[in-house]
């Protein structure tokens, strides 16, 4: 099971991390792709996105992944390249599901690039870098107070309450402006 | 923490089921005294779906490079003529 100390989600361990994955998952992965009469490019699409797939089912320590991660990995894969086909011949409509805290998942496509990320980005990053360290990599307090440079857990954590605060305020602006920030 | 972030951090932990009965409770009265949180409680959804996004992209992008690294560097030449046999 390649897997990483959370207390050390650095990104040089997420890189050694991800290269074991790629090694171990994507031959199978492309050979079925190839299988299926996909090409390269979707074979690397369809394998990228399982590994985001996998990395947030890792981190988020209150599912377990039970088989060993080449099969799980084929697992994701295949669900990803029957929904493209699904997609593809627009049988189905692009479904959404709600995860575990109510959000509204556009599955695992990126959205388009848009105005508002791309403000938020270039604007706050450093806030969303901090944003991202607790909500998504879900790294400990500690270790973020340390990773960020910040005197305590207190200020940590006060600090993302006011980054948070910073992108809610950011978001209803613009999207009061200009109603296609959102979608 | 002043009174506004204070809030932020009850919507957290309303949104993610964190808060204790009793705060839990509470929050609900707050929710009918008070018109405008419930606004407030959408930005916030949207704040964290934004936030998503972005880590998505920042890790798709961690990704794209180890991917760069395995289909580009010398060392990895056997893996690469594996793969690329397959198509």
């Amino acid at each position: 099971m390649a897997t990483f100390d959370l207390l050390n989600n650095t990104p040089a361990e997420r890189e050694q991390f991800f290269i074991t994955l790629y090694k171990k998952g994507f031959p199978t992965v492309a050979k079925y792709v190839s299988k299926m009469g996909g090409s390269f490019d979707e074979a690397k699409d369809i394998f990228q996105d399982a590994l985001v797939i996998y990395y947030e089912k890792t981190v988020n320590s209150s599912i377990e992944i039970n088989s060993n991660e080449q099969a799980y990995l084929l697992g994701i894969a295949k669900h990803l390249w029957a929904k493209k086909f699904r997609d593809d011949i627009k049988l189905v409509p692009l479904d959404s599901y709600e995860d575990e805290n109510g959000f509204i998942e556009s599955d695992y496509e990126q959205p388009s690039p848009n105005k508002l990320m791309h403000y938020l980005e270039t604007a706050g990053q450093k806030c969303m870098e901090l944003l991202k360290a607790f909500y998504y990599d879900k790294l400990t307090v500690n270790t973020i107070a340390g990773l960020f440079g910040y005197s305590g857990v207190h200020s940590a954590s006060v600090q993302k309450y006011k980054c948070l605060e910073k992108v809610r305020e950011t978001i209803k602006e613009k999207s009061l402006a200009y109603e296609d920030f959102i979608e | 923490m002043r009174t506004s972030l204070n809030e932020i951090k009850q919507i957290d932990d309303h949104l993610f089921s964190q808060a204790t009965v009793e705060d839990a409770l509470l929050f609900d009265a707050m929710l009918i005294i008070d018109p405008n949180l419930s606004y407030k409680i959408m930005w916030q959804k949207r704040a964290h779906q934004l936030v998503q996004q972005y880590s998505r992209r920042t890790l798709k992008a961690e990704i794209e490079s180890v991917h760069q690294k395995l289909f580009n560097e010398p060392a990895n030449q056997s893996f690469r003529q594996r793969i690329m046999n397959l198509f």
